[in-house]
């Protein structure tokens, strides 16, 4: 009896296998469909989005048309590939040079200093936004693409993130390199940025993603335009009077398409960093 | 000698221990540090716009008696504490068995599942208000496969709303604590797997008893960040609810409310950094917890 | 940081020098003016810049269309910062948040009374931007509200125009099933994320969330009230299609699935875009809400134009608003008719376009009509706190479909409401 109701060993491997490709499917699936309905409705007009309609339009080269009669798209971009880019690099700079002098000299003082970095993690933005930009408009910087930078630059997140992959940095390395007669900076700048390059590209593609979507901050000290970012222009779009959906989704497909490429560009390093990060 | 060496190596370690710190504190203490410790200040005054009178513990009081606040409190509380624990054991889940030996298509899956994290937060949620309009997509298809009979309020409804915005969320942030997770699992040793495998450990077994062990600290880490996040929430609910957190304040997060309080209603800051240092307690509180429970129980 | 800003101030300044010699002070620059609305105020206030530039062609305008959360969050952005180098000339504000700016930002906006004549505006407008008997901002738009219907889906269900003439809200959902029954289509389209038709109803009745003190008034507010059993009859009739937020809100009507708009005069720009439509509607007086003091006719919304005192421009923007807003009345016959806004200068109502019929509306004098309901809007007070007591009320809303007590319902709102307003 026993024997019957006992499945064989090929469908028992079979079972699990099959539950979990149809598993991964669905979750790909769900994954990815609100890309895919952001571009069947960029096709459709304003009317068919509001309907639901879920088929393929023709109203594509109007939606654009209409996008770039409404945004000016090259100095909008430029804005946000200038604060994102610039806020990337930065970020990298500061949090690397943190991350490897907390690891690298390690004392009691620094240790403390590291864990009070740490504690800073906790405090939200909403608790931050009204004394920055208090602060911000006493320097004259509301309305700046630098009051947007400046706050985002120290991120204990990142600080952390490269702290840990610094771990992974063989002390070898750098033991040779001070026998060598090199300078702290010199290490780091010409052994520990070439050797840890995964871990900075994995940082790259995290910071760029964070702050080319960043939005309450840019929304509260951006009061022009002139200084818009494209993730501002999607959200006034579809709060505008009468939102032209279409138009809207024209914008939201922009405004992803980088964020899409680097990820797409720096996948393998990406991963390989992230890897780093968690040994 | 030796004595100076010491103390040349530990003038060594301090002077470029500090140098390389050195923007970074710089930074954090003007931005975050200062701030912190302003908006405390902040939060014992009160008063139309900019004309701010000392209060006392007036803002307190105010506080206690602000059914808007509670019920800010609560949603953001109802968020993390059910949206946060789904999240987690999906992406451990869709970890594990990407982690598979032999998995086909295995570039394809993680891709396609990490591909919400590239999505901009407003990009999407204009995107899910979309989908889940009274007549559209998700409607359509909940109606088509016959789930319901009439379509949902998804954005009209308190509860409904609520779920929206569990599920978009738990749709943007699944991928990316997936792939810490993934990562991690990466490192472990695949041979202890085997070996269980061989022994006759179910997969279930497998997944409790040696990947969430192995992967606590990794857990531990992204649980503290999504709670930070999910008790952080704006972006979400400014964009599907035109910034009212609605309907009938179902969806009003801490984060909204002290937005509203400082910028659509008559501005008051000091009420608002009361509101916020709510937040600060609440994110310091659970983070502990969090860690002490983690530290309990290995 | 902006060159932009950097050569005007100094363009500015080397002409405040020349001034100083020349005889004759002219203005020169640019005006930048934030307001929302590409069909209505954008479009309007275009106009007004062309007619003013054409007069005097040294003025340029810089007119720039934001969402009206925007405008608002960024106003008082930046007044709340103290950095005004962002802000604009001139602002549009909404008459619900005008005292609250006003009395919020003191000294932040230009004093425009010994200027401009107030005799000649609506007096209820003037009140708005009143603070301590100065007066700050030029009266702009009316939201006197009225009833939209599709004429042919009334039909179907067999109603004539004369049907829906002054009747009761009680009576509109009965007209509303039986529309149903025969079209298919809902009466109207309702938003519960917004208190909008709440505030018509009230004021329709000749109260507001506060008494003419300013004092919170709820609890015994028996127009409030009234608003909120009509809002509960509808709710539970079923006679409505739920809306989740403005645009969902216009798209209900837009796209034909509902047979009535109860809204401001405002809407009509956005009723008329739809040209297939055309000769399909009519407007009717408001249904009234059958209590004491209750009438046919109330008003949304409606907003006035600001100068910031800390503009460059002040005076030139000052004297272009007086110019165009305060004395031209063709400007006002011409808005009217291509954007459907009923202005607060009275004189302008005399205008040969207010008796024009319109093809749209299958002939009807509706600007006439419009007018003639201006005149009976019960005059109520809007305080500093509409905002708050709104968002209070807007939290209520979903609760009455469930079929609250209405006592209840106010009782809490009350106390919501007094948690807000400190």
């Amino acid at each position: 009896m026993t024997q019957i109701a006992t499945p064989s060993p090929r469908v028992r491997r079979l079972l699990p296998e099959t539950a979990t490709y149809i598993t991964l499917s669905i979750a790909a699936f769900v994954s990815v469909f609100p890309f895919l309905w952001m571009l069947i409705s960029s096709t459709n007009t304003s009317i068919d989005i509001i309907k639901g309609k879920t088929s393929f339009g023709a109203a594509f080269s109007t939606n654009v048309v209409n996008f770039f009669t409404q945004v000016d798209v090259p100095l909008v971009f430029w804005n946000s590939a200038k604060v994102s880019i610039l806020t990337t690099l930065l970020t990298i700079a500061v949090s690397s040079l943190a991350g490897y002098g907390f690891e690298m000299f390690r004392s009691k003082m620094r240790d403390r200093l590291y864990a009070l970095v740490l504690l800073t993690l906790m405090v939200p933005f909403a608790a931050l936004m009204i004394p920055l930009f208090m602060m911000m408009g006493r320097a004259g910087l509301i309305n700046t693409h630098i009051g947007i930078l400046l706050p985002t630059i120290a991120s204990a997140f990142i600080i952390f993130y490269f702290r840990q992959s610094t771990k992974a940095f063989p002390t070898e390395l750098r033991d040779a390199a001070k026998v060598d007669g090199l300078k702290e900076w010199q290490i780091f700048l010409y052994i520990y940025v070439p050797v840890m390059r995964s871990t900075f590209a994995a940082a790259f593609v995290i910071i760029f993603m964070t702050s080319w979507n960043n939005y309450l901050w840019p929304l509260i000290v951006l009061q022009s335009n002139e200084t818009k970012t494209i993730t501002l222009v999607v959200s006034s779009l579809a709060s505008a009077y009468y939102p032209d959906f279409g138009v809207v989704m024209i914008g939201t497909i922009l405004a992803t398409l980088p964020t899409l490429l680097v990820f797409f560009i720096m996948q393998r390093q990406f991963v390989a960093g992230m890897l780093g990060s968690v040994k | 000698m030796a004595l100076a060496k010491t103390g040349g190596l530990k003038r060594y370690y301090d002077v470029n221990g500090w140098l390389f710190i050195a923007p970074a504190l710089t930074l954090i203490g003007i931005f975050l540090i200062y701030p912190i410790f302003r908006s405390l200040f902040l939060s014992f005054y009160s008063g139309k716009g900019m004309m701010l009178k000392f209060a006392g513990f007036g803002n307190i009081t105010r506080l206690a008696n602000d059914p808007v606040f509670l019920k800010a409190l609560i949603n953001t509380t109802t968020f993390f504490v059910i949206q946060v624990p789904i999240m987690i054991v999906l992406a451990l889940i869709l970890a594990s068995l990407l982690n598979m030996d032999r998995l086909k298509f295995a570039g394809f899956f993680r891709t396609a599942i990490f591909l919400p994290c590239v999505a901009s937060l407003v990009a999407y949620s204009v995107l899910f208000k979309s989908m889940f309009s009274v007549d559209g997509v998700i409607n359509q298809a909940l109606m088509a496969i016959g789930l319901i009979g009439m379509p949902i309020g998804w954005l009209t409804e308190p509860f409904w709303a609520k779920v929206l915005v569990i599920l978009a969320i738990t749709w943007r942030w699944t991928g990316y604590n997936m792939i810490f997770y993934l990562a991690a699992l990466q490192n472990i040793d695949k041979s202890i797997y085997e070996a269980a495998r061989i022994d006759g450990v179910p997969a279930w077994a497998r997944f409790v008893h040696l990947t969430i062990p192995m992967l606590k600290p990794v857990i531990l880490f992204t649980t503290i960040i999504s709670t930070i996040g999910t008790i952080q929430l704006f972006d979400e609910v400014y964009n599907l609810t035109e910034g009212k957190g609605g309907p009938a304040d179902a969806t009003i997060t801490l984060s909204l409310y002290i937005y509203n309080l400082t910028f659509r209603f008559m501005p008051s800051f000091g009420y608002a950094a009361t509101v916020s240092y709510v937040i600060v307690l609440m994110v310091a509180v659970l983070s502990f917890l969090q860690f002490y429970a983690a530290r309990e129980r290995s | 940081m902006d060159n932009r800003t950097i050569l005007s101030r100094f363009a500015a300044a080397a002409f405040a020098g020349a001034s100083f010699f020349a005889t004759t002070a002219a203005f020169a620059g640019e005006v930048t003016i934030w307001c929302w609305d590409p069909n209505f105020n954008v479009a309007i206030m275009k106009e007004a810049g062309e007619r003013y530039t054409a007069k005097h062609p040294e003025t340029t305008f810089n007119i720039v269309d934001f969402a009206k959360a925007d405008v608002e969050q960024k106003l008082q952005t930046a007044l709340s910062s103290g950095t005004t180098d962002a802000l604009p000339d001139i602002v549009l504000i909404e008459d619900y948040g005008a005292q609250k700016y006003l009395q919020s930002f003191p000294g932040a906006f230009a004093e425009m009374s010994g200027t401009v004549d107030y005799s000649g505006f609506a007096p209820y407008k003037v009140q708005l931007m009143t603070v301590d008997g100065k007066v700050y901002g030029m009266p702009f738009d009316s939201g006197v509200t009225g009833f939209y219907y599709r004429k042919d889906y009334l039909e179907q269900a067999g109603f004539k125009p004369a049907d829906v003439q002054d009747i009761t809200w009680d009576r509109f959902i009965e007209i509303g099933k039986q529309v149903e029954e025969k079209t298919g289509k809902k009466m109207m389209g309702l938003d519960i994320t917004d208190a909008g038709f709440t505030r018509i109803l009230m004021q329709s009745a000749g109260q507001w969330y506060f008494d003419a003190e300013g004092n919170l008034s709820i609890e015994n507010n028996t127009a409030l009230k009234a608003a909120l059993e009509t809002q509960q009859k509808i709710l539970q009739a079923g006679v409505y299609k739920p809306s989740s937020g403005w645009s969902d809100w216009v798209g209900s009507f837009t796209s034909g699935d509902v047979a009535t708009v109860t809204t401001g005069v405002w809407i009509t720009g956005t009723v008329k875009a739809q040209a297939d439509q055309s000769g399909k509607w009519g407007v009717a007086p408001i249904p009234s809400l059958g209590i004491e003091g209750a009438t046919h006719a109330s008003n949304l919304g409606g907003s006035s134009w600001y100068v910031l005192e800390s503009s460059a421009e002040k005076a030139e923007a000052i004297a272009f608003l007086n110019e165009t807003y305060a004395k031209d009345i063709d400007f006002y016959q011409k808005i009217l008719t291509e954007r459907g806004a009923v202005g607060s200068l009275l004189a302008a109502r005399t205008g040969e376009a207010y008796m024009k019929a319109d093809e749209f509306f299958g002939g009807e004098t509706v600007w006439q009509n419009f007018s003639d309901w201006l005149s009976k809007v019960p005059p109520v007070n809007y305080g500093i706190f509409t905002n708050e007591v709104d968002t209070a009320v807007t939290a209520h809303l979903p609760s009455l479909a469930q079929g609250a007590n209405i006592d209840e319902v106010l009782k809490q709102i009350q106390s919501q409401a007094e948690g807000q307003i400190q």
